[in-house]
């Protein structure tokens, strides 16, 4: 074990800059602990009291700024201190740049030619001169904009397309392009597992689960939900194939999208043929055979998306904790359900959370309505009141009219979650809590008190309200999912470790005679 | 490598429009981000994005770039040179003894504010078409009075800009293209004709210009081989002008150039006295010489077929007017006359201005004046700014502008060219107006300059000017 | 050189700057705030942004940081009656300044939405302060970090027991004990007995027999912590705090919940955990004043 110490004297930082200077300390590979405090004596006291003191920082001043690093080796130390020295000098560039202001996309790209990407999030209205703007540029396209037209969508692609350009959306909500995770996205380890998905959270779930069964991402590409579609043809989830393809530090490739259109199906599945790498198909609700026709891996679930990419890039799978279902979790909870309890209720802000839930409980259920249902038949007639087993994608346009997604705006899903909580047919409520850029600061905080609300209101009534809650998050997100997990859990929340789990958990709770 | 790969290989550097925590989220993660001041363009009328989507085609588009190219070409080699003074009765094209031309687009009798009222009655008084101002103002609304702009005869008249028959102006030759352009002379101080002001004291010192001022300066220029204003709007710049506001610096370079053949001339020693205590009374003597020389350049970009440049932007106290090359001849895109922000006199309230009004914008057509605030710190206080809002101006009007023009720089923006070529699409995409320096009218007639300040023009007139672009190129 | 306006600024020094002259030295510059110290008594003050709350020996300025400025470390810093001069980089014109003057809230007789506003103010910290400091973060695996926590809730304890009983030598020991523990430039310790001191100040307060206990914490301060912190708990001592912390107050004693919420807000953004350790000295203190008012007569005092 090696510990080195940097005092630098008479420096001040901010308490902000400190903090979030020591979480990133902590976070660097190898480090087993790192302090950066000011030199006061009972800092030093606590640094005594914890086996770190020593003789030089004794002599640290209240003013001087202490560094403290304890590693493995001599030389991982000394990687962790370059590594600091440079979170510092970054801490003064990030700012100097961001501080100029360009009114146009024009101008910005002029004045900095380092500039790759563009990030267009302004009304659907103004999006696609934006995203054309920004193609004239030379920069790749991430368009969080929604409400772009399937014209508009296909000229950008196809002008994208002949100039080499990524145009990630419309209505792409996330991307990880060089580790770095834009709009929505998870912080994931960096590793050799590309993604392209026409879904969002989709992505975002497999993404997740390929850091917790301990891989990594190389680029996580964004298509937008239409880019599939037959109009579109899948012009960006086959260019993203081949620079995946291409990319020395991609071993396997995902994809993730709702079920193709029959001739972009065709041509996904003739680029997969070509493909030099071996690739992994979730199509949700998708079929088997032809993915495997074209030498593809076939995965039903997102969570089986993940465990095969993994192992396809080189992990051993018996050392890999898949996260089984717990069996005797299922068995304790259908005892608490009594026999009028025999509905799922899943209120989801992720869509494809949603989807996949919602295909799940089709393989064992025929009533299974939603907002999103693509028969007709069991689409729900009143979006307000649900019936039987529903599933309901409360980030669609159905919910969010006028409103901030449920992903940023709570309100719309804790009004119907206590509205689902009174129902004594409910068997159990499934709900998605999504951490990390871009998402609420503390999704399952907001959510506690109806939960909290709605199972004392059930005691009363001398029922068991089962709650299942999934959080999509890594260690690494922020918040902590530890604590979000934990605070679920205090409220009496079953907790699903995986979208597929709880999709799956959901269904065996309700399922009967089993 | 094709571009995805290498933007997987390279650091991610990326320009954010719309949300900006986005940005913030990137910064988090120790990527670059820039986020965009970014407003929806043609603040977001469908028709005017329309228009701009239309010129954007990119056939059309690489027409007009060749004509931007061309119009900017011009007005920065224009090279616009001093060569004489005369009565406008003499020089001025299609000028007649009862035609009295005025600042801004056209504008009738019964439509013009206080000011402009003021220096119209004031001149008909002056050239002898009435006794007093009463009778002035029957004469000019009786239709005896041929009222046209002073832009649609080739001249500029700073404030209310009257211009009569008899009046001194300056002779701006281009050296470049041949066009000629004109404006009168400077009243210096404040309680002036072009101001509104016109009771006795006003009219008499019309008289002295017209039989002094005028024909000393007429009879020198006759002697000189003509003056190169531009060299002399470089140095200006360089001495602290903006040439707008402010004109100490050019003012005395003027004089400098000029004092030579005016001692020669055969006028008395008290008379010559006279004339350099008038120029002395009042840093503003070569302001109209700068319009003029800005107005020579833009004339010589007028009327270029598909040109998107702004040619022209002038106000009557009513209305601002604009005009752009593509759209050649006396065609005026118009919107209200707005406020001037800024500084007053004391004794003076806000309530008491007229709206914004004169030929004067032409400075800011050409690039200095506002758009050049930056030369000249030391007038930030006088338009209620500050050191670093006067460098924000200069280097945001390159947003919408086309070129910069390397004859005339700016020392403080490293001695980068000042913005020239004012691209009517520019303004309507980033919905950034251009800037004017300017002087302050009472709103009634017969008072005078009551402050300096900033102002924008009305939006409206670039709108209509670009919609006219779209209709027109094709 | 730049040159900007001064919004507002602490009463005592607008007036100290307005008729004398000021010498000194850039003490420390980050993004939002400059730190100067004077000459002739060597006190800091502060020069801060215009988004920033008033705070005592503080003057806001017409700028939203000044990172993009190359001030530094002792850069000279003058001023004469109307403009303060920084290095060559900033010229501060005082024509338009107005004055704050730090007032404590009067402390009510009726104390029954006290004790309400107090249990509110605690679930709100409870859902939505910054873990670090005072409230522990108990999913860090840093040792360093445990152990502050630790150290900051036991001694934080017994500084309020021993308050409670009027034993002021254990309480000025355990005061000591807090002062420079912690993360943060401000540490955590500094910023509990900043909230904590605020509130012996109040008009009326039941604290008020402990204003000589604030004084002796200051004389043990100065060399246990640095001199940004160590000035912020001078003043404290003195019963001025920053206009923030004053708004919270108020709500807490005589305001509505809403208002509570909102001045709340405001101070628990302070900092990164420094608002969240201000707030429970808030806390702490006003307990104290509510919990010591049974057993003494502050009229006697």
């Amino acid at each position: 074990m090696s510990t080195k110490v940097v005092i630098k004297q008479s420096t001040y930082f901010d308490s902000v800059s400190l903090m979030s200077l020591s979480t990133k300390a902590n976070q660097i590979e190898g480090v087993e602990q790192a302090v950066i405090a000011m030199g006061t004596e009972m800092n030093k006291e606590v640094l005594r009291n914890v086996g770190l003191l020593t003789p030089e920082l004794e002599e640290a001043k209240t003013s001087d700024l202490m560094i403290v690093v304890k590693a493995a080796t001599d030389e991982l130390c000394e990687s962790a201190f370059l590594k600091i020295e440079e979170l510092f000098k970054n801490k003064g560039v990030a700012k100097g740049t961001s501080d100029i202001k360009y009114p146009t996309i024009d101008s910005a790209a002029k004045s900095i030619p380092e500039a790759n990407l563009a990030v267009i999030s302004v009304n659907g209205a103004y999006a696609a001169r934006e995203a054309r703007k920004a193609l004239d540029n030379d920069l790749h396209v991430m368009l969080f904009s929604d409400n772009v037209s399937i014209e508009d969508e296909i000229a950008l692609k196809q002008y994208a397309h002949e100039k080499g350009l990524l145009v990630m959306g419309p209505d792409c909500g996330t991307a990880i392009i060089g580790n770095v995770a834009l709009c929505f996205g998870n912080s994931v380890r960096r590793g050799n597992i590309g993604i392209v998905g026409a879904s969002g959270t989709g992505s975002q779930e497999v993404s997740v689960r390929i850091h917790d069964f301990g891989g990594g991402i190389t680029q996580l590409i964004g298509t937008g939900g239409r880019d599939l579609s037959e109009q579109v043809g899948g012009i960006m989830m086959l260019d993203g194939m081949k620079a995946l393809d291409e990319d020395e530090a991609t071993k396997v490739i995902v994809l993730i999208s709702k079920p193709p259109a029959p001739s972009v199906e065709k041509k996904v599945l003739d680029q997969i043929k070509l493909c030099k790498k071996p690739v992994v198909v979730y199509f949700i609700g998708g079929t088997e055979e032809s993915v495997v026709a074209a030498g593809g891996h076939f995965a039903k679930t997102s969570k089986e998306a993940a465990l095969k990419a993994v192992v396809l890039a080189g992990a051993d799978e018996s050392t890999i904790n898949k996260r089984a279902l717990n069996i005797p979790l299922v068995e304790e909870i259908r005892a608490k359900l009594t026999p009028e309890q025999k509905y799922i209720r899943g209120l989801f802000c992720g869509g494809t959370l949603c989807d996949e839930a919602m295909y799940i409980a089709m393989d064992k259920f025929d009533n299974v309505y939603s907002n999103i249902q693509k028969n007709p038949d069991y689409k729900l007639k009143d979006l307000h009141v649900s019936k039987e087993h529903t599933f309901l994608d409360l980030g669609d346009d159905d919910f969010t009219n006028g409103k901030p997604h449920p992903m940023i705006d709570p309100s719309t899903r804790i009004a119907r979650f206590l509205q689902e909580a009174k129902d004594p047919e409910v068997g159990v409520i499934v709900m998605d809590f999504i951490l990390g850029f871009g998402s609420h600061e503390d999704p399952v905080g907001v959510m506690l008190p109806a939960i909290i609300e709605a199972k004392e209101l059930a005691a009363k009534e001398g029922r068991h309200l089962e709650i299942l809650g999934y959080v999509l998050g890594t260690d690494l997100d922020s918040p902590k999912i530890e604590d979000q997990v934990n605070k679920l859990m205090e409220a009496g929340v079953t907790i699903a470790s995986s979208s597929t789990n709880a999709g799956l958990l959901s269904r065996e709770f309700v399922v009967k005679g089993a | 490598m094709s571009k995805i790969n290498e933007l997987f290989n390279s650091k991610l550097n990326v320009i954010n429009v719309g949300i900006e925590f986005f940005k913030d989220d990137i910064l988090k993660q120790n990527a670059t981000a820039t986020h965009l001041e970014w407003k929806p363009p043609g603040g977001g009328k469908p028709e005017l994005i329309t228009a701009l989507d239309k010129l954007e085609d990119p056939a059309l588009l690489e027409k007009i770039e060749a004509a931007n190219k061309l119009a900017v070409e011009r007005i920065v080699n224009s090279q616009p040179i001093l060569i004489g003074f005369d009565q406008a009765i003499n020089c001025v094209p299609g000028m007649t003894k009862t035609t009295i031309l005025h600042s801004g687009p056209p504008i009738t009798w019964d439509r013009m504010n206080g000011a402009m009222r003021g220096a119209v009655t004031g001149a008909i008084v002056f050239e002898g078409l009435a006794k007093n101002l009463e009778e002035a103002a029957k004469v000019a609304a009786s239709g005896k009075i041929t009222f046209a702009p002073c832009h649609e005869h080739n001249c500029v008249g700073s404030m209310a800009g009257v211009t009569s028959a008899s009046m001194f102006m300056h002779i701006v030759e281009n050296r470049t293209y041949g066009n000629i352009a004109y404006t009168n002379l400077s009243e210096q101080m404040s309680k002036i004709l072009r101001m509104g002001a016109n009771d006795e004291t006003v009219i008499a010192r019309l008289n002295w210009m017209r039989d002094v001022l005028g024909p000393m300066l007429r009879d020198a220029m006759k002697l000189s081989n003509g003056i190169d204003l531009r060299l002399m709007l470089a140095q200006a710049l360089h001495m602290g002008d903006e040439c707008h506001n402010r004109n100490n610096a050019g003012t005395s370079l003027l004089i400098q150039a000029l004092t030579p053949f005016i001692l020669e001339t055969n006028f008395t020693t008290e008379e010559k006295r006279e004339v350099f205590d008038f120029v002395a009374s009042s840093d503003y003597f070569s302001g109209p010489t700068w319009m003029a020389l800005c107005k020579c350049a833009l004339d010589a970009a007028h009327g270029i077929e598909n040109s998107t440049i702004v040619t022209t932007m002038a106000r009557n106290g009513v209305e601002f007017g604009i005009r752009v090359s593509g759209i050649p001849g006396n065609t005026w895109f118009t919107g209200p006359a707005q406020k001037v922000i800024g500084p007053m006199f004391a004794g003076y309230k806000p309530e008491d201005s007229g709206l914004d009004i004169g030929d004067s914008a032409i400075t800011e057509t050409y690039g200095i004046g506002g758009f050049a605030m930056a030369a000249a710190p030391a007038i930030v206080a006088l338009v209620g700014g500050t050191v670093e809002e006067a460098l924000g101006f200069s280097t945001k009007m390159k947003e919408i502008t086309t070129t910069e023009n390397p004859n005339v720089t700016i020392p403080l923006l490293n001695f980068s060219g000042i913005a020239t070529g004012i691209d009517v699409r520019n303004v309507i995409q980033t919905g950034i107006l251009p800037v004017i320096n300017t002087a302050i009218a009472h709103k009634e007639p017969g008072i005078g300059m009551i402050g300096a300040g900033i102002t924008y023009p009305p939006t409206e007139a670039f709108e209509k000017a670009l919609l006219a672009l779209s209709d027109k190129i094709s | 050189m730049r040159i900007h306006h001064a919004r507002s600024g602490d009463l005592d020094w607008i007036n100290q700057l307005q008729h004398t002259t000021f010498h000194g030295y850039v003490h420390s510059v980050f993004d939002r705030t400059i730190n100067v110290e004077c000459s002739e008594n060597g006190e800091l003050y502060t020069l801060a942004c215009q988004h920033l709350d008033n705070a005592p020996n503080t003057m806001l300025i017409d700028m939203d940081r000044f990172s993009e400025l190359a001030i530094k470390v002792n850069d000279k810093v003058y001023a004469d009656q109307r403009i303060v001069h920084i290095g060559d980089q900033l010229l501060i014109v005082m024509d338009q300044v107005t004055t704050w003057e730090c007032q404590l809230p009067f402390f009510p007789n009726d104390i029954g939405s006290v004790i309400n506003h107090l249990a509110f103010t605690k679930k709100i910290i409870e859902q939505r302060g910054k873990c670090g400091g005072m409230k522990p973060d108990l999913t860090t695996s840093s040792i360093f970090e445990q152990e502050t926590s630790r150290l900051l809730s036991e001694r934080s304890l017994m500084l309020q027991e021993a308050l409670l009983q009027h034993r002021v030598s254990d309480a000025l020991r355990h005061a000591a004990g807090l002062i420079g523990l912690g993360p943060g430039l401000t540490p955590s310790g500094d910023d509990f007995l900043v909230g904590l001191l605020s509130t012996f100040h109040m008009e009326n307060s039941l604290g008020r027999i402990y204003l000589g206990f604030g004084e002796k914490i200051v004389d043990v301060a100065r060399t246990l912590t640095n001199e940004i912190s160590y000035t912020a708990l001078k003043q404290a001592s003195k019963g001025r705090v920053r206009e923030s912390i004053t708004r919270l107050l108020h709500s807490i004693t005589c305001g509505k919940q809403e208002e509570l919420i909102l001045s709340l807000d405001k101070v628990l953004n302070i900092g990164s955990s420094s608002g969240t350790d201000i707030v429970y000295g808030i806390v702490c203190g006003l307990e104290i004043n509510i919990k010591a008012g049974g057993t003494v007569c502050p009229q006697k005092l």
